[in-house]
């Protein structure tokens, strides 16, 4: 057993947590690269797996009672709370009242909890004075401590709404996928799937779409060289300044960032910085616009997208029994709005909640730095709240360098450890699986497949067979090293990474589901994915030579 | 009176549902088309209501009614307890007594034994699975005529009571049948849907099984052995291990529900063979009867295959088709993710 810094809450003690628990399951999806201790003890420790259980009592889940986690070796581990029998049939009366809503109607619910996050981060920002970014650095520290703790509350609240919505999402949307597979013989790879569930307007296509309208501007505006010329993104920013039409251009900008700029490099870490702090991390994706070709597709074929819809939802309803057709055109409604969710969902949950958190920890860091608690401002990242909250009032009396040093140290390690798949019985997954269709989004165990010889093993996830040069990026501010026509090899992606989407060829994760990020872009892009190869990042190396069979969910390293 | 108060099942087919009940007219059924089911007698409809006007019960009741007529499941249950308590202190006639013990006494001799343990269950006009109260492993005169009276009793139980006061229908009578039947020594017991009972999908069967008798599966308990057939080939298509925590067996006069040691919890209660002849019996009774069944069926134990599988009553399937669309979803859900029935497993 070992504390994971200096914490024991997730200690894993692998006897008899394996008494308790069949199996483990690596959640790389969120955890590559390993967290600094802040965040991830807590905000990710802390309000994450109480959410899930949350959600699952809430609505009575009769499988689960949702996740319990373990800290191993800097990454975390999530295990299923399993229900008897008994429970199973107990809970399942309530469970029965309790979904229903989600199926008649998931966005109504959708819509009216993301008006209230958006209403709370904006309470939130008036009950301290902050209308502009830098009005923190006006608070005074007592005004600093309550704000951290406030923000905690709305944290929370995230996190809870996430998976009170996330839930039902994955139940709608797995229950889709099985009858379709059982009924008409398809699954989630196949491009008819993919057509039934692209062509919503969530908030990643509108952010998608601001992307290349600004691209555009730049191009109109005479930019084109400059963009395409300028290597330095802050260099950038400076000459854009020396003109009045890029003056205006950069006003644009700004205004797009006061919506758009509450997202941190990675998405769920305080301590990448957001694009709101930091406009030029903005720019690698306007440049991704431009170069790869500058004209404007999106709204096209979000259009062509809805109109191919409505063509194969005729058709896949035509192919259904009469007698069946009531209840599968009611799910097939559900789990196109529960995959619509998981587009949507990221900026108001995720993506804003946490660039506020990154903004507050960030003006902490930075007076803790000035006024001698640590060195860098950047070094509040391995301390807990704990001491935080200890080490804000008086300021400067509680000196925190030592519990940043060991720390430091603890998570530097934690970057050499190339984590497990799993610990436990890894012949139960199949059954976890099944009893907890939302496990899926963060885990995923590889599926060798011992009629083909590949190099790494994953899920067929979007169809199609491509052979190219990969690219491997572990984090978000290295995208604008992608090239057009590459392969990318990444974790998994998150809502950040989209208008890459628009220049690659392929795709290939280390974890992720059905519903993650990576797969609904590949499908809506139409480009071959494999998810859930586990090692991609480790074992592909940027140049590689490779083939990606999203069709059977393999990955061959050709070199 | 003119009719039968107790009749041979093989006196009695499909038709004869007005007669004795639906569940003893099927029972008919089956035995005239030579399909394999315990041996045993109907109680006619008549009986019932011979039982309730000789003793005068059905006049005490309906005055009952008259004075206090229950309005909610409250009232119901109090007026259940009143109503059960007359009938039970009713001696059943003579002549109907008469009927009950030359049938029980030739059903013995048939099956070789002096007293032979038997079932005792409701048929009603029309099928309301699990509303009246059964009695399994009933032995002896005495203990019979008690418990055919005990499920005349039941058609006042207070879930009976609240459905026929919601249907709006006569609270002071509901005649009924009742199937009396060799109690089969079931290694495993269960059920076949010749249809899928949530989407009516018509081309798969579905078995619910366990170890014992099925009384686990039919109320639902305990989490059972699921297999899909093919329907038309008798493949199966998949079978996925309940953890049947429980199961029900025998007990001196009666059953008991006993939890399952894991050797049997983690086997499977039928053979391959066992399950595809359950499929070919259920289709031939689908094909008979021109509807989807839902049967029940035991594996009687010490019996060689295929006389070991026997069938002890079929019924029109109710398929969820006069469910909402949601409705459906829901026992989808709780179907492929609770039970696991139909999981094909690593695509999500």
């Amino acid at each position: 057993m070992a504390a994971v810094y200096g914490v024991t809450r997730f200690e894993f003690d692998e006897e008899k947590d394996l008494e308790n628990y069949a199996v483990f399951l690596a959640d790389v999806v969120h955890g590559r690269p390993p967290l600094r201790p802040l965040f991830f003890i807590d905000s990710w420790g802390r309000w994450v797996y109480r959410a899930v259980q949350r959600a699952a009592e809430q609505l009575s889940l009769p499988t689960t009672k949702g996740w319990d986690a373990r800290y191993i070796k800097g990454y975390p581990y999530l295990a299923v709370i399993e229900t008897t029998e008994q429970e199973v049939k107990k809970r399942e009366p309530l469970f029965r009242k309790r979904i229903r809503p989600y199926i008649e109607d998931f966005n109504a619910i959708w819509d009216e909890r993301k008006a209230d996050m958006m209403n709370t981060y904006k309470e939130l920002k008036q009950r301290y004075g902050l209308k502009k970014y830098d009005d923190i650095k006006k608070l005074s520290n007592i005004e600093l401590l309550d704000l951290f703790d406030d923000y905690m509350q709305v944290n929370r609240k995230q996190w809870d709404i996430h998976m009170e919505m996330m839930v039902p999402a994955y139940y709608l949307f797995g229950l889709f996928e099985q009858m379709c597979n059982e009924l008409l013989g398809f699954g989630y790879t196949d491009p008819i799937f993919a057509r039934l569930m692209a062509g919503f307007d969530s908030m990643v296509f509108r952010f998608n779409k601001e992307i290349w309208r600004l691209g555009n501007w730049a191009v109109e505006l005479g930019f084109d060289k400059l963009f395409r010329t300028t290597k330095d993104d802050e260099v950038l920013l400076t000459k854009l300044e020396e003109s009045e039409a890029g003056k205006k251009w950069l006003k644009g900008y700004y205004e797009f960032l006061e919506v758009h700029g509450w997202r941190t490099e990675r998405m769920l870490d305080w301590a990448t910085p957001s694009w709101i702090e930091k406009p030029s991390l903005g720019i690698p994706l306007i440049k991704v616009a431009i170069t790869s070709g500058g004209t404007y597709t999106i709204e096209e074929r979000r259009e062509k997208a809805v109109r191919e819809r409505r063509e194969v939802e005729k058709e896949v309803l035509g192919r259904v029994s009469a007698e069946q057709r009531g209840w599968f055109e009611a799910l097939m409604k559900a789990a196109q709005k529960a995959g619509y969710w998981s587009e949507d969902h990221n900026y108001y949950l995720d993506l804003y909640c946490n660039g506020v958190g990154r903004w507050i920890t960030r003006e902490i860091g930075r007076r803790f730095a000035e006024a001698g608690v640590i060195d860098d401002p950047e070094d509040v990242y391995f301390l807990v709240a704990d001491e935080v909250e200890k080490a804000l009032i008086p300021m400067g009396k509680n000196k925190l360098h030592h519990q940043v040093d060991v720390r430091k140290k603890e998570w530097q390690g934690y970057l050499k450890v190339a984590p497990k798949s799993y610990y436990g019985n890894v012949e139960m997954v199949q059954e976890i699986l099944r009893k907890d269709p939302v496990i899926s989004v963060a885990t995923s165990v590889p599926i060798v497949r011992k009629d083909v010889k590949a190099d790494l093993y994953g899920a067929a996830s979007s169809p199609g067979v491509v052979e190219g040069i990969a690219r491997v990026i572990v984090t978000e501010n290295k995208l604008a090293e992608l090239k057009s026509g590459e392969i990318l090899v990444a974790p998994g992606t998150s809502a950040p990474w989209t208008p890459a989407f628009e220049i690659i060829k392929g795709v290939v994760t280390d974890g992720g589901g059905a519903l993650s990020h990576a797969v609904i872009l590949a499908r809506e892009y139409g480009i071959p994915a494999v998810i859930g190869c586990l090692d991609a990042t480790k074992k592909i190396k940027t140049g590689d030579r490779v083939k990606v069979d999203g069709d059977l969910g393999v990955v061959y390293i050709l070199r | 009176m003119s009719e039968k108060l107790v009749l041979w099942f093989e006196e009695v087919g499909k038709d004869d549902g007005e007669l004795v009940g639906r569940k003893c007219a099927n029972l008919g059924e089956m035995a005239r088309i030579g399909l394999r089911v315990p041996p045993g007698f109907a109680l006619s409809v008549e009986a019932y209501k011979d039982f309730m006007s000789m003793t005068g019960a059905f006049d005490e009741i309906r005055k009952y009614l008259a004075k206090s007529k229950p309005k909610d499941l409250k009232q119901c249950k109090q007026a259940s307890v009143d109503i059960r308590r007359i009938i039970q202190s009713k001696t059943v006639p003579e002549k109907i007594e008469k009927a009950i013990f030359s049938h029980y006494n030739e059903l013995s001799r048939r099956c070789h034994t002096d007293e032979v343990a038997v079932s005792t269950r409701s048929a009603g006009l029309l099928s309301h699975p699990g509303q009246y109260e059964t009695y399994l492993n009933v032995v002896g005169e005495p203990a019979l005529v008690d418990k055919i009276r005990l499920v005349w009793a039941s058609t006042f139980n207070p879930r009976s009571l609240a459905f026929r006061s919601r249907k709006k229908m006569p609270l002071e009578s509901d005649p009924i049948g009742v199937a009396v039947q060799e109690m089969v020594k079931a290694r495993a017991a269960g059920v076949i849907f010749t249809a899928e009972p949530n989407t009516g999908d018509s081309s798969r069967m579905i078995i619910e099984g366990n170890w014992g008798l099925g009384e686990s599966v039919v109320g639902g308990e305990s989490t059972p052995d699921i297999y899909i057939l093919d329907k038309k080939s008798l493949k199966i298509l998949e079978k996925k291990l309940g953890p049947k925590s429980r199961y029900v067996t025998f007990k001196k006069g009666g059953v008991i529900e006993k939890k399952a040691p894991p050797d049997k919890s983690g086997q499977f209660c039928l053979s391959d063979e066992e399950a595809r002849e359950i499929g070919k019996l259920g289709k031939v009774l689908e094909k008979h009867f021109s509807e989807a069944q839902d049967v029940e069926w035991a594996v009687e134990e010490g019996k060689p295959f295929p006389e070991s599988i026997i069938l002890l009553q079929t019924r029109a399937e109710i398929i969820a088709q006069n469910k909402t669309p949601i409705d459906q979803i829901v026992d989808l859900m709780l179907n492929r993710f609770s039970r696991g029935v139909g999981y094909d497993g690593g695509k999500m």
